[in-house]
């Protein structure tokens, strides 16, 4: 015990004493364990915000296509749709007794690029997010006029729009639309709070100021007068004809299989049901790919300051021949002379590992507001996981291996050591 | 060649060689060493020039060297049965040993240097009057070591006071037996005597025997016996 308590007072007296050479070697460590970290760390917070970009909706409901085409269109707001459905399949499904409650979504419109969501005052309700996090409203509130609009806080920040600002949709997708809305322009009346998902960047109609847009539209263009005008307009009822998709939740989640194989064989038109964290961890899997390249590169990165860490102990290690010769003369052991060396290694990675974690989490406490304003990226302080904590651990290990090699040096030269030799070198 | 005690003042021996062997490996002459009996407290001066095997007779005695053949004893254990580990605790338990320069461990502090055989031996540390570190300090004090380097870093210090800082380390806890590989040749003429004068006094106070190698003959009439290696006598 009272040589372990030698070595360790040893080893934390000589890694000071050479604490400039070894200041280098401590912040290349340091700087690649910290990006290994880093990187792991990301990989789960990013795969956490991205398959947990909605929860709470059992299916997802539209025409039929595939599992991954429905997901993209209805909550990415990427590609379109291959069909409607037809509001009266949607009442149909809607009235199902295994259906607790249904958001009818169409899509097709956009505004300055951003996707138009129309739907109705269930989806602010029953959209959830994250660990279930219900949709909050950062200003003002929800549609609940004709020509309301809330956006979505990505859009808000982008374009800098305040409640109460005027402004008028396009027609179809795309960044610059040569056919809009101009004669309904619509009014802010709330901004949503931020949440990391796609929602930021869309903005939401009721689906009745949908269907009043394009009452006089053929063909996507619109035929002079016979549009409405902003009064005529709510003056009128507006009743869809048909949506793009739907999000549903059941009363029973059990009854989730049961009913998606209903719903594909629909018998009024063709339908495809998907569960949401099923089609989205496939598309984790199809982009998850070059997360492991990253790691990958970032494996290397360590085991290339590891090698370099090992360069730095064999090139001190001639300058140590005296000190070693002493520590033999006062009848240190071999096995402890190799300890020491050992040591010094796992307690310099040990140290930069420490530093790693420091560093990372400052990082995060202090760029996480700035990404999320930004990027709507949602990155939070948390602790590590076992994954996280085994990659960690792996570092002062694969240190002490690399230590091996200069210890045994040390341990075979530190045996043949005598009087002659310690003075002479 | 043996060597004729006037007194036996432990009446035990310290060393005892017989016929001692040395061939460094791929060399055809073995080295030849002279018969050692050295009782304990009693001082013994090696001399010899260069090539004679002064170091290699130093390390063997040390234990950090086997002979090829002979028999060696240190206060009556035969170093040669001994297993390597064995040994090197046999010499931080018996052993105090001084190099030519470069003594101190560069990342420890004077008095740490001086403490550290009692953190490698309890024998050294239950010898050493009160705690190692008052021991110590009552050491590089009489060495005249001033107190304000003491916890210093040994670097600063000049190379006399290191060698005298080396002297105290080898002197902690009284062991029965003190190596000094030319410990004087790194100084001038004063600080020699001192030092010699020093290390003796302290050792015939710790009752230590001293083996002191030299090539430096008018320092020989410092110790009680001399053994010239290499022929000559």
């Amino acid at each position: 015990m009272s040589k372990l308590r030698l070595t360790l007072s040893l080893a934390t007296a000589s890694l000071w004493y050479r604490r400039r050479v070894l200041a280098m070697v401590c912040l290349t460590l340091t700087l690649s364990v910290t990006l290994l970290l880093g990187i792991q760390y990301l990989r789960t917070e990013v795969r956490q915000s991205f398959t947990s970009t909605i929860s709470g909706t059992d299916l997802i409901v539209g025409a039929r296509s595939g599992q991954l085409n429905l997901l993209l269109y209805t909550v990415f707001h990427i590609g379109d749709a291959t069909n409607n459905i037809r509001w009266s399949s949607f009442g149909q499904i809607e009235n199902d007794p295994r259906v607790d409650w249904a958001v009818p979504i169409s899509l097709g419109d956009s505004y300055q690029g951003y996707r138009v969501v129309s739907t109705n005052g269930q989806f602010l309700k029953r959209f959830q997010y994250g660990n279930d996090q219900p949709l909050e409203l950062a200003h003002g509130q929800w549609f609940s006029n004709l020509f309301d609009v809330t956006l979505g806080a990505g859009v808000a920040r982008q374009l800098q729009h305040q409640v109460g600002d005027q402004i008028v949709l396009s027609h179809g997708g795309g960044r610059t639309s040569f056919s809009n809305h101009t004669d309904l322009p619509f009014r802010v009346s709330g901004i949503l709070e931020t949440t990391g998902t796609p929602i930021d960047q869309a903005v939401y109609i009721s689906l009745e100021a949908m269907e009043a847009m394009h009452v006089g539209w053929k063909s996507g263009v619109a035929i002079p007068g016979r549009t409405l005008s902003p009064s005529s307009a709510e003056a009128r009822s507006f009743t869809p004809d048909a949506i793009t998709a739907m999000l549903l939740g059941l009363k029973h989640p059990i009854m989730t299989f049961q009913l998606q194989r209903e719903l594909s064989q629909f018998p009024d038109e063709p339908l495809s049901a998907i569960l949401p964290g099923v089609a989205l961890s496939e598309l984790w899997r199809m982009m998850g790919q070059f997360e492991q390249v990253l790691l990958g590169i970032s494996v290397f990165v360590v085991a290339t300051s590891l090698i370099g860490l090992m360069a730095v102990l064999l090139t001190i290690q001639s300058q140590r021949h005296r000190e070693v010769a002493i520590l033999r003369a006062v009848g240190t052991s071999p096995g402890l002379i190799a300890g020491l060396y050992s040591l010094e290694c796992v307690v310099l990675a040990l140290v930069s590992c420490g530093f790693s974690v420091l560093i990372g989490a400052a990082a995060i406490f202090t760029l996480s507001p700035w990404l999320l304003s930004h990027y709507g990226i949602h990155i939070g302080l948390r602790a590590l996981n076992p994954d996280e904590w085994l990659l960690l651990g792996m570092v002062p290990v694969v240190a002490f291996i690399v230590s091996l090699a200069p210890a045994w040096h040390h341990w075979r030269k530190s045996r043949a050591l005598s009087f002659g030799n310690s003075d002479s070198n | 060649m043996n060597i004729e005690t006037a007194q036996q003042p432990s009446g035990s021996l310290a060393i005892q060689t017989h016929q001692l062997r040395f061939r460094w490996p791929k060399q055809q002459a073995p080295l030849m060493f002279p018969d050692i009996q050295l009782h304990r407290g009693e001082h013994l001066f090696l001399r010899g020039p260069s090539g004679t095997g002064k170091s290699t007779l130093l390390s063997m005695l040390a234990g950090m060297m086997l002979p090829e053949a002979g028999s060696m004893h240190l206060l009556g254990t035969n170093l040669s049965e001994l297993k390597g580990g064995a040994r090197d605790q046999f010499r931080a338990d018996h052993m105090g040993v001084i190099f030519q320069q470069f003594n101190l461990v560069p990342y420890l502090s004077a008095l740490a240097n001086v403490t550290l055989p009692c953190r490698l031996s309890s024998r050294r540390r239950q010898q050493a009057q009160g705690s190692p570190d008052a021991a110590a300090s009552a050491l590089l004090r009489d060495l005249s070591i001033p107190e304000s380097l003491w916890h210093r870093q040994v670097t600063e210090m000049s190379i006399g006071q290191q060698q005298r800082v080396a002297a105290a380390r080898a002197l902690i806890g009284s062991p029965e037996i003190i190596l000094a590989d030319e410990p004087t040749s790194a100084l001038d003429t004063d600080n020699r005597d001192r030092f010699i004068e020093l290390l003796l006094t302290l050792a015939h106070e710790h009752r230590c025997s001293v083996v002191f190698v030299s090539h430096d003959r008018s320092l020989a009439n410092h110790f009680h016996h001399q053994l010239s290696l290499g022929g000559e006598s």
